[in-house]
């Protein structure tokens, strides 16, 4: 009799049903963020900072050329770097509990990619560095939903700028 | 709500009562006498797919539910409280 009814619930068709999961590592950190935004500031410091005569040698203008491309390619890499980040920290660490504690922390989200656009195009130094407070602002929250209390400490990076650590 | 329905588990996150690849059975016939309790597996739909994962908490007719697995899941921390008609039935057998 078992066996009949095995069978015939066996004729049943088969859906799928999710069991579903992110990859098990559970590893988030806002640190590479931080670093990219300091990337971006110096990337753009650099970048001002280039000077040029206004009758210079054509290989001396190549030279140039060439810095401002490779700077550019940094700032733009790392502008990229900080909006996968924190998308990341958003989509995948971030639950409804989170944004209970800090209603803001989806507007702070959309003014960090906003923030990280106008960096890429421009050699916009307030851009930079607003887009760094708005990051630390993020690490600030993330290691407060860690429960451990964070910390501002001063960069060992040419910025001379702090970074969010915790205790 | 289903009668009777087979399902093939995708994922981990049922472990380790459930394991990937496995195959349940829902029902809703159990919920024609009881109310979803604090505990019960259930199959549920959320965003178009059927999910299976423990009811945790009861508000009313909302279920917030987890899975076993809770270093590995995504469930109700993630996107909110159930609603009872996206209750598809219990989980009554696992072959």
């Amino acid at each position: 009799m078992k066996n009949l009814l095995l069978s015939l619930i066996k004729l049943l068709p088969v859906s799928t049903a999710y069991a579903h999961c992110d990859v098990p590592c559970g590893i988030y950190d806002p640190h590479l963020a931080q670093m990219a935004a300091h990337t971006v500031i110096r990337m753009t410091s650099l970048l001002d900072d280039l000077q040029a005569a206004d009758k210079i040698p054509f290989e001396e203008r190549k030279k140039i050329i060439s810095q401002i491309s490779r700077l550019t390619k940094v700032k733009e890499d790392h502008a990229e770097t900080i909006k996968h980040e924190i998308r990341v920290l958003w989509g995948d660490y971030f639950k409804e509990e989170h944004l209970k504690a800090y209603p803001d922390l989806h507007n702070l989200v959309f003014k960090i990619m906003k923030l990280s656009s106008k960096a890429r195009q421009e050699i916009n130094i307030d851009a930079a560095n607003q887009l760094l407070s708005a990051v630390q602002e993020i690490a600030e929250i993330f290691y407060k939903t860690k429960n451990v209390k964070p910390i501002r400490v001063k960069s060992v990076y040419p910025t001379g700028l702090e970074i969010i650590s915790y205790q | 709500m289903l009668l009777l329905s087979r399902f093939r588990i995708s994922g981990h996150s049922m472990e380790p009562v459930i394991k990937n690849g496995e195959t349940v059975l829902v029902s809703s016939i159990p919920y024609f006498f009881s109310k979803p309790k604090i505990g019960d597996i259930v199959a549920f739909r959320k965003l178009e797919q059927v999910f299976v994962k423990r009811i945790t908490r009861i508000d009313g007719d909302e279920y917030f539910l987890k899975g076993d697995n809770k270093k590995d899941s995504l469930d109700s921390r993630d996107f909110g409280w159930i609603k009872k008609k996206d209750v598809l039935g219990r989980l009554i057998f696992k072959f």
